[in-house]
C-alpha cells in the first residue's frame, strides 16, 4: 500500500534557526499516527509544509501520492494549531463558507456537525463556544472534503481532561472509518492511547518513526522491588549490585533497571539477604519515560537551539 | 474563483459589518449634502486641499446636481470603503483563519481575486445605498439653501454616472486597503495609513509638489466627481487603474509567496 506521507530530505530553516532538518521517513496509510516532540521541535513547521503553508528550504514531500508542491492536493482535511473562524459568525456559516471555498456540497456542513457532536449548537456564534467545541469545530471543518488524510496540530491543546476524553473518542471513531489521523502532540499520554504508529522529533531531527510497538519494543522494564520493612532497602541493595545489578533506591523502595529474564532470581537473592519482599513487579516504562530518554528534556539545549547555535544532537 | 466569491461573501454578510458600512456611508452622505448645499450658497468660505472641490450653486441647481454630493463625500467614502475592505482582510489573519483558507485553495492567487470581487459587490450595493440616500437628502437640503432642483431629473443618466464615478472611486480605495492589509497582516495598520495619506500626508506631499493630479486622494475625488479641474475623467480613471494595478499585484506576490506563520 502506497504510504499516506512519504518524506524526503525536508528542511526548513528560518535564518540561522533550522526548524526542520532534512527529515526522511514514511507514514502508512490507515490508522491513528503520533507526530510527538517537545515545543519547539519542528512539529508545526512540518504539518505546515506538508500543507503547503511554509515552503521547505529544501527536499520533497508526497502527500496522497501528491508533492506538496502540487496546487491542488484533494482529500486532506487540517487543523492547524487552534482553530480559527469569525467569532461573530455562527458555526454554520463558518463552515458554509469553508464548503463553499473547497467546492462541498452544503449538505456536508450538517454532517461534520452531527460527526463532532456540535447539532443542535450550530447556529450560536462561535464567540460564545468553550475552547472544547471550538477544538470540535475545528476537526469538523476539517472533516468537510470528507478526507483520507486527516491532519490535526495539537488538537487536544488547553482541553480539561473531559474534553480531552471527548476528542480521543472521536478520533477514535474517526480512524475505524479508515481515515489516517496525524496527530500531533506532546501530550504523551494521548498518543500512546490512541496511536498505533508514532513519529518522534527533537530539534527538527527525526529521532524515530515506527510502529509504536517497536518503540516499546527497544526499551526493557524495570522491576520495583519493595520490602517489607523500610530499613532493609539498603542491605537489599548492597545484595543486588554484588550480583551485577543496577539499582536505584527510592524511599520505600528500590528499582532494578537491568532486571534477569525472571524475577524469581531476584526474589531469591532478596531471600537469601533475609529481606521479605511486599511487593515485586515487573513495570514497562511509560511512553512519557521512553521519550525522555530518547529526547532528554534539557532546556539549555532548546535555548541554544533556539538562538542558532548548532547543538549535538545524541540519539 | 466562484467558490473563493461565494465562501466570501458567506463571511462578509454580517449584520455588524453591513451596519456599519452603510451606516457610515449613510452619514457621510447626509454629511456632505448639507455641507455642500450651505457652502455653495452662504457666506462660509469653501475649504481648500488637494482633492477636494466644492460645486458652485449654478453647478448645483444642473441636472447633476442632485448627485454632487456624493462626489463631495469621494474622500471619506474612500476611507470608509479601505477601511472595511482592510478590516475584511486583516480577520483572516488577525484569526489566524487564513491558515484554513490557504489549505483548502493553495492557489492563493485565487484567494485574494475572489475576496477582491466578493469586497467590490459589497462595494457596489453601499455605492447604491449612497445613491438612494442622495436622492433622498439632496432636494432636502437644496429647499433648505434655496438651490432650485427643477433641472434634476431631466437627464437620466446622471444617476447611473453618479452611482458609476462613486464605485470606481471607492473600488480604487478598497483595492488600495486590501493591498496594504495583506502585506501588513493588520487591518489597524492599513486604517491608519489610509487615514493618514487622505488626513495629513497627501496635504503635505500636495503643497510640496503644487498639487498634482495624480495623487491618490486627487485621483479619487476626480473619478468620483466624473473629472474635475484636477483631472479629466479619462485621465483620473487611467491613473485609478494604475493604482489597482500596482496594489493588487504586489498584494498578489506577497499572498503567493510568503509563508504562513499566522
Amino acid at each position: 500500500m502506497n504510504p499516506a506521507i512519504s518524506i524526503t530530505g525536508l528542511r526548513r530553516e528560518f535564518g540561522r534557526t533550522i526548524a526542520v532538518r532534512d527529515l526522511t521517513f514514511d507514514l502508512p496509510t490507515g490508522g491513528v499516527i503520533g507526530l510527538v516532540g517537545p515545543n519547539g521541535s519542528g512539529k508545526s513547521t512540518l504539518i505546515r509544509m506538508l500543507l503547503g503553508l511554509i515552503r521547505p528550504t529544501s527536499g520533497t514531500a508526497a502527500v496522497l501520492g501528491h508533492s506538496i508542491k502540487d496546487r491542488v492536493v484533494p482529500s486532506i482535511g487540517a487543523l492547524v494549531e487552534s482553530p480559527s473562524f469569525i467569532p461573530n459568525l455562527s458555526a454554520h456559516r463558518n463552515l458554509l463558507s469553508l464548503a463553499h471555498l473547497g467546492g462541498f456540497p452544503s449538505s456536508r456542513v450538517d454532517e461534520v456537525l452531527r460527526i463532532v457532536g456540535l447539532h443542535g449548537r450550530e447556529r450560536d456564534a462561535v464567540r460564545k463556544y468553550s475552547l472544547g467545541m471550538k477544538q470540535r469545530l475545528g476537526i469538523a471543518a476539517a472533516l468537510l472534503p470528507n478526507p483520507q488524510l486527516l491532519i490535526l496540530d495539537e488538537p487536544t491543546n488547553g482541553l480539561d481532561p473531559a474534553g480531552i476524553v471527548e476528542i480521543r473518542s472521536l478520533l477514535e471513531r474517526l480512524a475505524t472509518e479508515g481515515r489516517t489521523i496525524v496527530v500531533s502532540s506532546h501530550l504523551l499520554s494521548e498518543i500512546e492511547t490512541i496511536c498505533d504508529h508514532i513519529v518522534v522529533v527533537r530539534f527538527g531531527e527525526l529521532i524515530f518513526a515506527g510502529p509504536l510497538a517497536d518503540l516499546v519494543a527497544r526499551t526493557s522494564p524495570h522491576v520495583e522491588m519493595r520490602p517489607e520493612h523500610q530499613a532493609d532497602i539498603e542491605k537489599l541493595a548492597v545484595a543486588l549490585r554484588s550480583n551485577g545489578f543496577s539499582v536505584v533506591t527510592a524511599s520505600n523502595s528500590l528499582q532494578v533497571t537491568n532486571p534477569p529474564d525472571s524475577p524469581a532470581q531476584l526474589n531469591q537473592l532478596a531471600h537469601e539477604a533475609g529481606v521479605s519482599l511486599a511487593a515485586i513487579v515487573s513495570v514497562q516504562p511509560s511512553l512519557e519515560e521512553i521519550f525522555l530518554s530518547m529526547t532528554g528534556d534539557n532546556e539549555s539545549e532548546l535555548a541554544a537551539q533556539r538562538a542558532g547555535q548548532q547543538v549535538e544532537v545524541t540519539k | 474563483m466562484i467558490r473563493v466569491f461565494r465562501s466570501e461573501l458567506v463571511r462578509l454578510v454580517r449584520p455588524r459589518l453591513l451596519l456599519g458600512w452603510f451606516g457610515l456611508i449613510t452619514v457621510f452622505t447626509v454629511m456632505a449634502n448639507f455641507i455642500m448645499f450651505s457652502v455653495a450658497t452662504g457666506s462660509t468660505q469653501a475649504p481648500t486641499g488637494p482633492g477636494v472641490s466644492f460645486p458652485t450653486a449654478a453647478e448645483l441647481a444642473s441636472p447633476s446636481g442632485v448627485v454632487a454630493g456624493m462626489s463631495a463625500a469621494a474622500s471619506m467614502f474612500g476611507v470608509v470603503t479601505l477601511a472595511f475592505w482592510a478590516i475584511a482582510a486583516g480577520v483572516d489573519f488577525q484569526s489566524g483563519l487564513i491558515r484554513l483558507l490557504a489549505s483548502t485553495e493553495r492557489r492563493r492567487w485565487k484567494l485574494l481575486a475572489g475576496k477582491a470581487t466578493a469586497l467590490a459587490a459589497v462595494t457596489a450595493v453601499a455605492t447604491t445605498v449612497a445613491i438612494m440616500v442622495t436622492t433622498v437628502v439632496a432636494p432636502v437640503a437644496a429647499k433648505s439653501s434655496g438651490v432650485s432642483t427643477t433641472l434634476w431629473g431631466t437627464d437620466s443618466s446622471v444617476m447611473l454616472s453618479g452611482w458609476a464615478n462613486s464605485f470606481l472611486s471607492m473600488l480604487v480605495w478598497g483595492s488600495i486597503g486590501l493591498a496594504i492589509t495583506v502585506v501588513l497582516r493588520s487591518s489597524a495598520l492599513a486604517i491608519s495609513i489610509g487615514i493618514g495619506w487622505v488626513l495629513v500626508v497627501e496635504s503635505i506631499v500636495g503643497l510640496a509638489l503644487d498639487n498634482p493630479s495624480w495623487l491618490p486622494g486627487s485621483t479619487m475625488q476626480s473619478i468620483a466627481a466624473g473629472g474635475n479641474s484636477a483631472a479629466e475623467f479619462s485621465t483620473a480613471i487611467g491613473i485609478g487603474a494604475v493604482y489597482i494595478i500596482i496594489a493588487m499585484a504586489f498584494a498578489t506576490v506577497v499572498m503567493q509567496r510568503r509563508d504562513i506563520t499566522d
